[in-house]
């Protein structure tokens, strides 16, 4: 017993101290885990001095809810996708960057600047963007797929796979009836609900992995993915067709911003910089299989990146794509119609 | 030995595979070759995901090494505090139950009944307000909350089941109050303790939602880790690991039983010597 109860102090002394050993050349960042791979941390961290700490979240809801709780203050980097990052800046929880630490902000492509989410580019750096796309294997499909609403072309029975997202399958019906992705008018989402219900029978799969592996391995003809996963079916299968589809598309950033509370802003600053460099902000790209947002990079990617559609969205589709915006309320009316959709 | 049907045999036959196929999948891709970002094709054999598994920060071994540790603890921590209240709680001669030991009971048994997430806020709100950082005491603090029940609820369900009579003997024969719990409740209690550890041990390795809120910045548990790869793709080193804890627990498990096989030989034999005798 006499032990136990030393073994329990020993404990409560020990505790503190481990948590207590933090220096002052640190940077927090809190994102998906391998968002930046091991490789460039380390180069960052072997030119810098600086101890990169890797914080992962699970999921962009739980971490705004951390974040605002919490006050960000444990973190000097956030990496996370422009609604989260818009509800972020709305809330005053992230800070103005110091443009005069960020002497590769030049390097950067206009074409992913100047976003709703931070329409004067003062808080957020551009690290990933992509488009969610449909691909097909011509050899299995009789017509050309020109748009969403061929995915309701009843000759694609069962045979289409899709990612696994409500509010981005919602706003491919709507798309398909002229209106916004982030239509809030119930009228409207009525009648999308009508226009989506009858695509069930064409779906084979939903989910990322799953459609990937679907697409690839030839069980599904069709399918209609984020960027990565376009991508690999498109290094397994450079034969497919990669389609921008007509009525518009889908769009996603992923951006780096310096919460309010952080206690490290120059490193993070450094680390900003260090990202916006053209071999590392190549290499990031490849390694993340997302659209490279570096203009000044271009020179550094690999003839298979380049060639690849689904990397080279023109520029003009681009100014017409529609983020997922915060719908507030109206979120709940999106995710009840996909749970009626997949329950049919 | 009663013999089996052949229809038997391929109804468990069936049953067996469609339990043990996805174990097996893991086990033989932890050793897949193929270096894809999703593999999907079985390309050749390989040990380089386990020695991954500790290589620096893509390594999931730190992370595994963080859940244990802090599992350890809590299980440590919670058998003491919930052992103790079972029998704290259970002491009273008079068999009377007042209003207040039901009230503490409802109240030891809350942290399971609170969605995880609402306990999991709840803990971030105080320990920030606290200024409690430390994220290994955090994680502790929190794990004991949620494991004391499953250690409470069974010692006490044990206790329930006991015969009073074997304490007030004690007494009866002089012992002292601590010789009694020390002597008679514990070893009695240990099956119960020892059962509710494991619970504890495996929702503690098991927690994901209550961790997440919890740990500030650094390193966070194997589930958060795991969770958080699916942007980027889960490593193959997940099989691995899973390779790794299935082999452990395998180990732990088929030892257990092999040294209560021993004891139960030689209780037997013992019983013979006896009755020759």
């Amino acid at each position: 017993m006499k032990r136990l109860v030393a073994l329990i102090l020993c404990a409560l002394m020990a505790l503190p101290a481990l948590s207590l050993a933090e220096e002052e050349k640190v940077l927090n960042i809190l994102s998906w885990e391998g968002y930046v791979d091991g490789d460039t941390l380390a180069a960052f961290e072997e030119e810098t001095g600086i101890d990169v700490i890797w914080s992962p979240m699970d999921s962009i809801d739980s971490m705004l809810l951390k974040v605002t709780e919490g006050g960000g203050a444990d973190y000097d980097l956030i990496i996370s996708s422009d609604y989260s990052l818009d509800i972020l800046r709305k809330q005053g929880l992230i800070q103005k960057l110091d443009m005069s630490k960020l002497s590769n902000y030049g390097n950067l492509d206009p074409a992913f600047l100047s976003q709703s989410y931070d329409p004067d580019n003062e808080y957020v750096i551009p690290y990933m963007a992509g488009c969610p796309l449909i691909i097909y294997d011509p050899e299995r499909v009789s017509f050309e797929i020109t748009g969403y609403e061929d995915l309701w072309n009843p000759e694609l029975a069962d045979s289409v796979a899709v990612l696994e997202n409500a509010r981005v399958l919602c706003g491919i019906t709507l798309k398909t009836m002229g209106k916004s992705m982030n239509e809030t008018d119930p009228d409207v989402l009525a009648e999308m609900k009508e226009k989506l219900m009858p695509l069930y029978p064409n779906i084979r799969t939903f989910g990322d992995l799953e459609s990937y592996s679907a697409v690839t391995t030839g069980e599904a003809s069709v399918g209609f993915m984020f960027t990565p996963f376009v991508y690999m079916v498109q290094l397994d299968h450079p034969e497919f067709e990669v389609v921008y589809p007509k009525e518009g598309l889908g769009y996603g950033i992923d951006g780096l911003v310096i919460p309010t509370g952080a206690k490290h802003v120059d490193a993070a600053h450094q680390f900003l910089d260090y990202l916006m460099r053209p071999e590392v902000a190549a290499n990031n790209a490849e390694k993340q299989y997302y659209m490279c947002v570096n203009e000044a990079a271009r020179e550094y990617l690999s003839d298979a990146y380049r060639e690849a559609s689904v990397m080279n969205v023109p520029a003009e589709l681009l100014k017409d794509a529609e983020f997922i915006l915060d719908v507030g309320a109206t979120e709940t009316t999106y995710q009840e119609i996909y749970t009626a959709f997949k329950n049919q | 030995m009663k013999k089996h049907s052949f229809g038997s045999l391929l109804f468990i036959g069936l049953v067996l595979l469609v339990m043990y196929l996805p174990i097996a999948v893991v086990i033989v891709y932890s050793f897949n070759a193929n270096t894809a970002r999703i593999p999907i094709d079985f390309t050749g054999w390989t040990t380089d995901w386990y020695a991954k598994l500790f290589e620096g920060r893509s390594g999931f071994g730190d992370a595994l090494l963080l859940s244990v540790r802090v599992a350890l603890w809590a299980v440590v921590i919670s058998c003491v505090i919930g052992t103790l209240g079972a029998i704290g709680m259970a002491r009273r001669v008079d068999g009377k139950s007042s209003r207040l030991d039901t009230a503490m009971e409802s109240l030891m048994s809350l942290p399971i009944m609170i969605p995880e997430i609402i306990l999991g806020l709840a803990f971030m709100v105080v320990f920030n307000a606290m200024g409690i950082r430390g994220n290994d005491l955090r994680l502790v603090l929190a794990h004991v909350t949620f494991c004391i029940p499953y250690v409470f609820l069974n010692v006490k369900s044990r206790l329930v089941g006991m015969d009073p009579a074997l304490f007030d003997a004690a007494r009866d024969l002089g012992a002292s109050p601590a010789r009694v719990v020390r002597d008679i409740t514990l070893p009695l209690c240990r099956p119960a303790i020892m059962s509710g550890a494991f619970l504890a041990l495996a929702m503690s390795l098991d927690d994901f939602v209550i961790s997440f809120f919890v740990y500030g910045a650094g390193e966070g548990t194997l589930p958060i880790k795991i969770y958080s790869s699916v942007k980027v793709g889960v490593s193959p080193q997940v099989n691995a690991l899973c390779t790794l804890i299935m082999g452990v627990v395998f180990i732990a498990v088929a030892l257990s039983r092999y040294l209560s096989s021993m004891r139960a030989a030689r209780q037997r034999r013992l019983e013979r010597q006896i009755r020759a005798a």
